[in-house]
């Protein structure tokens, strides 16, 4: 568990020194709680101090790193069960999966896809992480040549999943150096697979059936010198996986098993629910998760959900304020007010574009927080809608002055039209009705 | 050392009946106790437990429904009472939620008709129902008036109530014998201010059911879902006024851009992937009651939260 | 010169041509009601000229007159000009002395060591024999009567060149005063004969608002006047950003220039009082809010107000007064307390002085509440603070009936919980106006108490009584009728209101809890919480707990500290040792920037209710509200 400020400072040297660059010891103390500070920095700490802090503030969960250049991924280094106690850091990779009896022209598409499709949300661009390739051939010399098939035309993070040394051995010739992930040891070949990671500084999954026999295998590689550690707890089910993930996350975290302490592997392609599977790892503390390629519908909810979980949950996401156009409003279309909650923002741009009739949206700042809200926080008031008419020139953009309130901001519709001398008229509560709204009273 | 997932928990979600049997003096063909868990969600719940329900909304004013529901229905929208009974029989929902979207004509006064259509969709289904009613003060109290006598006996869910209008929702669900959808803006304190506001008219917990609001995935799905996880974790952390089942109704998906924007040939998939990814990550976070539009994502949803049950190694 | 004669206590002064009654009136140490600063925009400052020649712009400013004022000779005082001797009425209403500036004195005993001390001393004369030097012979002496090792005490060049006249024009017999700085003695002052008796010191609470002074007799301990009036900086801007802002485009010059005259007129007002002359006046201890001890010392405070809110100084500061416009002794000294941040003070440094919290173990909170709040959590090991804005809903600001603590003022209220009918007592007791905070606050508990209102402030417009009523935009409860008030309407409080009071709760409660929550303890753990601050004197501690403005504790446990910025200034005058300590508290606060801790606004949230959303840290509170609740059904 977390130290809080004051347990840290009771372990400071309480001299108020400074050269740590803070002005008191508990101003430092502070920082470090927050995970903001660097022990280091204090010159006064005694042996017994350090390993405490030390300890604690080590990551409970290790981060690895999977692939090299642009397109390779971190995964691990989280801190909490749930979002919403801090957030999550590294997004889980989604692996397509291609095994090595497909033909080459078959896995290059795949390649291609993967190395190429990018969905743009909220102005980040979204990518599917990599391949799995399955040595189903049973031999080394086709594995290996679509490994170096897949490395000739992109530089993605690969899984080699076999359990033939010299298949990984062969492959790793055309892929050893950009840190291709090893799938997977167990409690038979970890003392190979250990030494073939070793030698090519690769990262490893561990897998095995049930956590105390996963914990034991961990703490083995590690004395064979692998600490580039995942775990596949290998789950027959959904509900083995949520029990497990679960699990692994929360003895994690507390530190009460530091051998669990790794990024969980999940293979959803082998569940018969992909979808399922892929929406529940995704959530559930998957850091890599392997499927068949799958469909358009399926490739936009699943980067869609995994942005989501994976934003931060304790910032408001803003739009900047503004006066927005909805298709090429002339001086006469109506001008809706609204706050600068982008979710608030993209509802109701949403239902706007649907209804096809141009308009303006007036987008105020409250700093992100939603009408309700920023009605009841006074921060959605007559001054800032005045200010923003004002600032934004909306009275150079059109003829008339009526301004299209949300329906959760009708008690200040009175103060609004002393504030700004237009008139309100007061919309819908629900954006969805936004539609008729304009039909019907607009149009008036 | 063994490795048990021991939260130490000190509550329990407190269970909430939808419908009543002709043996509890309705005519519902079934009811269903929700909640009752003491521990996160699948994690060790049997296989033979109730999973999440999905409730099918249907409503009785297609006018603003979202096309790709209206299309993927076919021509049983235009009839309450058919799309009713095909939500039971076809889809195989567990519950039907009705949206009253008659009464959202701007300056409606006249809400009379409100009771004949609650009692003919009792009449075609035998599911429980979750009735939506109007969302202008004005006329709230006579719609749920007429939902409440009209459903009498039948422990209906109302909704919506809401912090600044709880009142006649929850006088019409204490006069009629049904339940209330309590619906605060994604945020667990407000979730539990209501719940009180509510307690205090004396309307009791075992009524309640919690909709902390759902924003669609991509449009604010995040913060709803952490919302219900804060709600879920408080609850069985043992505080008395979040131990409510929980509602999922996240009523923009199949109007938001990705969906509606989609390809023609796409359009279809892609609204089911966005209820089902939606729906699976809120019944992970909590969710006890699911609401879909699209009649194929309740089968998925379904067969998804059957497998969630189904424990072959890890046994929570 | 015109002489200027107030009624209805005939105080006189004169002034030269052309100076406005307000000036002649502070000058006369009467308090005007001057709100906006002097600049004719509030006309609160009205006057009846009842004899002489003016110059007022009776159209101009018709808007602030009834007829019957204006056939009265009603002038506002801040823009009228004197032209000849005049005989003006000064109406009660217009003065504001009568607010409740607070002033009390220290509870607790105080060693009395004050850092003057006056040593008359009868030398003898130097002779052949005994060449010493003019100031050995003094110290010596000095040091003979109890005064600090001669070798130690330093004279200053202005007070060496006195010395031999002095020695000789007063027959050898003489009064030297000692500033006894730990480690730097000072020969402040030399006079003939036996002054000893005259000697005085001043402690002031330099705030934004208003201006307080304590006069101390440091020869026996005691206080010889009080006296407070408005900052003059008013007509600068109101508050602390409006101040820097003005000098960021005026400069420094004007605000420094009025704060010192702000301190003058009290220092003035309080020596005529006590009839004591201002040049026995040999210290000044001042405690204000950061940007007001910064202006005071003539420090640019802008840097403070934007980012990074970095204040020039952490550290207590002694300078001549004279060297920054304080009018006492020409040789007296000035010492100002440190701040910590741009939010937190002199003045609460002073507070924390003053509650004694830096001296225990047990932790305590403490609550400054103005426009602005400041809160303190900790003990003599540790300190968190934090400030924030309240909103001035408590101040009766943003709320339609809303005022300051003037007489006229609702401060105390019940409600009826069958009739609704209500029954409260007005300061000074006369009609009602409005409502000030601490009636605001006795409000907001007694409508929750009888379930007018739900917990999130709506009103329940369900019940049936015609106090409770829909008002032009929102839902309301009539607080008294029309004809019972002052001002001819019903006074009423409305939903939104309630709204802008819970929201100053809700910050100031959200505020004690991440201060908790940063050190990691429980209300169980808190063994007092001190008000600071305007209302705090006036203010009920159980309806502050039943609407969860504060954490609740036993109300035994809750102490009103009043104006702890004088009290704190007055224990630093008074005891030299302690202010030893003023540094070391403010090294010790850890200062907590609420708008960058993530659970703030959920905080403010949970806050957002009545008394908070988790009930299970207001038992007893919930038990009493359900018993209400109960009794109403």
């Amino acid at each position: 568990m977390a130290l809080k400020a004051l347990d840290i400072y009771k372990l400071l040297p309480k001299k108020n020194c400074k050269e740590c660059g803070d002005p008191t010891c508990l101003t430092f103390a502070m920082k470090l709680a927050g995970g903001k500070g660097d022990i280091d920095l204090c010159p006064y700490l005694d042996e017994n101090a350090k390993t405490v802090l030390g300890a604690t503030t080590r990551p409970p969960i290790r981060l690895v790193k999977l692939g090299v250049g642009e397109r390779s991924i971190s995964v691990g280094e989280e801190f909490v069960f749930y979002r919403h106690e801090k957030t999550f850091y590294h997004q889980p990779g989604i692996f397509f999966s291609v095994s090595d009896n497909d033909t080459i022209d078959q896995i290059k598409k795949v390649t291609t896809i993967v190395r190429d499709e990018t969905l743009t949300r909220v102005g980040v661009d979204l990518h599917f992480s990599g391949l799995a390739i399955r040595n189903e051939s049973g031999s080394a010399d086709p594995f290996a040549r679509v490994i170096s098939a897949i490395e000739e035309i992109a530089d993605l993070p690969l899984i080699l999943i076999s359990d033939n040394p010299n298949a990984l051995n062969n492959a790793l010739v055309h892929c050893g150096t950009y840190r291709p992930l090893i799938y997977a040891a167990d409690s038979e070949n970890y003392k190979v697979l250990c030494e073939i990671s070793k030698k090519h500084g690769c990262p490893l999954v561990v897998k095995a059936s049930g956590l105390e026999k996963l914990a034991q295998l961990t703490k083995m590689c590690t004395k064979e010198g692998v600490t580039d550690l995942l775990i596949d707890p290998h789950p027959q089910t959904l509900g083995d996986f949520i029990t497990a993930s679960s699990t692994i996350r929360q003895l994690a975290i507390t530190r009460m098993a530091p051998d669990l302490g790794y990024p969980v592997f999940y293979d959803a392609s082998k569940t018969g629910q992909q979808d399922a599977a892929i929406a529940l790892g995704i959530v559930k503390y998957a850091s890599v998760i392997i499927t068949d390629p799958f469909s358009t519908a399926s490739t936009k909810a699943a980067l869609t959900l995994r942005q989501n979980i994976y934003t931060d949950p304790q910032k408001p996401i803003q739009m900047n304020p503004g006066l927005y156009r909805i298709g090429s409003p002339n001086k006469d279309a109506p001008v809706l007010l609204t706050v600068n909650f982008s979710l608030t923002f993209f509802t109701l741009e949403g239902y706007l574009e649907s209804t096809r009739i141009p308009c303006f949206m007036l987008i105020v700042d409250t700093e992100g927080l939603s009408v309700l809200t920023s009605v009841a926080a006074g921060k959605l008031n007559e001054t800032l809608v005045r200010d923003s008419i004002k600032k934004f020139e909306v009275e150079n953009e059109i003829n008339h002055r009526k301004l299209i309130i949300p329906g959760y901001a009708a008690p200040l519709s009175g103060r609004i039209e002393e504030a700004t001398g237009w008139k309100v008229l007061v919309g819908p509560r629900d954006a969805a009705e936004i539609g008729e709204f304009l039909i019907q009273e607009w149009k008036k | 050392m063994e490795f048990n997932l021991n939260f130490g928990w000190s509550g329990s979600i407190g269970e909430v009946i939808l419908g009543a049997t002709n043996t509890d003096g309705g005519t519902r063909k079934r009811s269903y106790h929700i909640g009752g868990s003491s521990n996160l969600p699948f994690i060790d719940q049997k296989e033979f437990s109730e999973s999440p329900l999905i409730a099918f909304e249907i409503c009785d004013n297609v006018q603003y429904w979202s096309p790709i529901a209206k299309s993927a229905c076919g021509d049983v929208i235009n009839d309450v009472k058919d799309w009713a009974k095909t939500a039971e029989t076809s889809y195989d929902a567990d519950l039907v939620r009705l949206h009253l979207t008659s009464t959202r004509e701007r300056g409606l006064r006249d809400v009379s008709f409100v009771k004949k259509v609650v009692e003919n969709v009792l009449s075609a289904t035998g599911l429980p129902l979750i009735i939506e009613g109007s969302n202008e003060p004005s006329i709230d109290s006579e719609v749920f008036q007429q939902c409440g006598e009209a459903g009498q006996g039948e422990r209906l869910l109302l909704g919506t109530a809401e912090a600044n209008r709880y009142r006649s929702i929850a006088a019409a669900a204490l006069a009629y014998n049904h339940s209330v959808i309590a619906q605060s803006p994604i945020d667990i304190n407000l979730a539990k201010q209501l719940n009180i506001l509510l307690r205090e008219i004396d309307v009791p917990h075992d009524r309640i059911v919690i909709d902390p609001y759902t924003g669609a995935l991509g449009y604010g799905f995040e913060y709803s879902y952490s919302a219900m996880e804060r709600i879920r974790f408080s609850g069985l952390k043992g505080d008395a006024d979040l131990t409510m089942p929980m509602i999922c109704s996240p009523i923009d998906t199949l109007n938001i851009k990705e969906v509606r924007e989609a390809d023609i040939q796409n359009q279809n998939t892609i609204a089911v992937m966005w209820e089902f990814y939606t729906g699976i990550a809120a019944a992970v976070a909590g969710a006890e009651i699911i609401c879909i539009r699209h009649p194929k994502t309740v089968e998925l949803l379904k067969k998804a939260f059957v497998a969630l049950k189904t424990k072959n190694i890890y046994q929570g | 010169m015109p002489t200027v004669t107030f009624l209805p206590r005939y105080h006189k002064i004169d002034v030269e041509l052309g100076c406005t009654v307000l000036d002649a009136a502070q000058r006369a140490g009467l308090n005007i009601n001057v709100v906006c600063g002097g600049q004719g925009k509030c006309g609160k400052c009205i006057v009846f000229i009842q004899r002489g020649k003016i110059i007022f712009d009776h159209q101009k400013y018709a808007q602030f007159f009834t007829q019957d004022e204006l056939a009265q000779g009603g002038c506002l005082a801040c823009t009228t000009t004197i032209e000849s001797d005049i005989q003006v009425l000064v109406p009660d209403t217009t003065l504001i002395q009568e607010q409740k500036i607070l002033v009390e004195g220290q509870k607790t005993e105080i060693e009395f060591l004050p850092s003057v001390k006056k040593y008359y001393v009868e030398l003898n004369l130097p002779t052949l024999t005994d060449p010493t030097p003019d100031l050995s012979r003094l110290l010596w002496m000095i040091q003979k009567n109890g005064g600090p090792v001669a070798e130690k005490i330093y004279a200053p060049l202005e007070v060496l060149r006195d010395i031999p006249a002095i020695l000789r024009n007063s027959d050898w017999k003489v009064t030297g005063t000692i500033a006894l700085v730990p480690g730097v003695y000072r020969l402040v002052d030399l006079q003939k004969n036996d002054t000893s008796k005259r000697l005085y010191g001043a402690s002031v609470d330099l705030g934004t608002t208003t201006v307080v002074v304590y006069l101390w007799d440091l020869v026996n301990g005691k206080v010889v006047g009080v006296s407070s009036n408005y900052n003059r900086q008013i007509s600068c801007g109101e508050d602390i950003l409006a101040r820097v802002n003005f000098a960021r485009k005026n400069g420094l010059t004007k605000l420094q220039v009025l704060a010192a005259e702000s301190i003058n007129l009290a220092l003035t007002t309080a020596s005529d009082t006590a009839g004591i002359d201002r040049e026995d006046i040999y210290e000044v201890v001042v405690a204000g809010n950061t940007v007001m001890t910064h202006i005071l010392l003539g420090i640019d405070p802008a840097y403070m107000i934007s980012e990074p809110y970095v204040p020039v100084v952490r550290r207590a500061l002694s300078v001549a007064a004279s060297r920054i416009g304080i009018t006492c002794n020409s040789n007296g000294g000035l010492f100002v307390f440190p701040a910590v941040s741009d939010f937190i003070g002199g003045d609460v440094i002073a507070d924390i002085l003053t509650c004694g919290m830096v001296d225990r173990e047990e932790i305590s909170l403490l609550i400054d509440i103005g426009t602005n709040f400041e809160v303190v959590l900790g003990n003599k090991e540790w300190m968190f603070s934090c400030a924030g804005a309240a909103g001035p809903a408590l101040e009766g600001g943003e709320v339609l009936f809303g005022m300051r603590a003037n007489p006229g003022a609702i401060e105390r209220i019940a409600i009826n919980p069958n009739t609704f009918n209500t029954t409260y007592s007005t300061i000074n007791n006369t009609k009602p106006r409005g409502i000030c905070g601490s009636g605001l606050i006795d409000l907001l508990a007694e409508l929750l108490r009888t379930c007018v209102i739900d917990r999130t402030g709506r009103i329940n417009l369900g019940i049936k009584n015609k106090r409770i009523r829909q008002g032009k935009y929102f839902p309301e409860v009539v607080v008294t009728w029309a004809k019972e008030s002052e001002i001819g309407k019903d006074i009423v409080i409305t939903e939104n209101d309630i709204k802008n009071l819970i929201m100053s709760k809700a910050s100031i409660h959200a505020a004690c809890i991440t201060l908790m929550k940063a050190a990691d303890i429980t209300r169980h753990q808190i063994s007092k919480i001190y008000f600071a601050g305007a209302f705090g004197n006036y203010l009920n501690k159980k309806n502050a707990t039943t609407i969860g403005l504060i954490p609740e504790i036993p109300i035994e446990q809750i102490e009103n500290i009043g104006n702890g910025a004088v009290a704190g200034a007055n224990i630093a005058l008074i005891n030299r040792r302690k202010r030893k300590a003023l540094d070391n508290i403010a090294l010790k606060i850890a200062y907590i920037e609420l708008n960058a801790e993530p659970t703030f606004m959920d905080e403010y949230t949970s806050s957002s209710f009545l008394p908070h959303t988790d009930l299970s840290l207001f038992p007893n509170v919930q038990r009493m509200l359900d018993e209400c609740r109960l009794q109403r059904e």
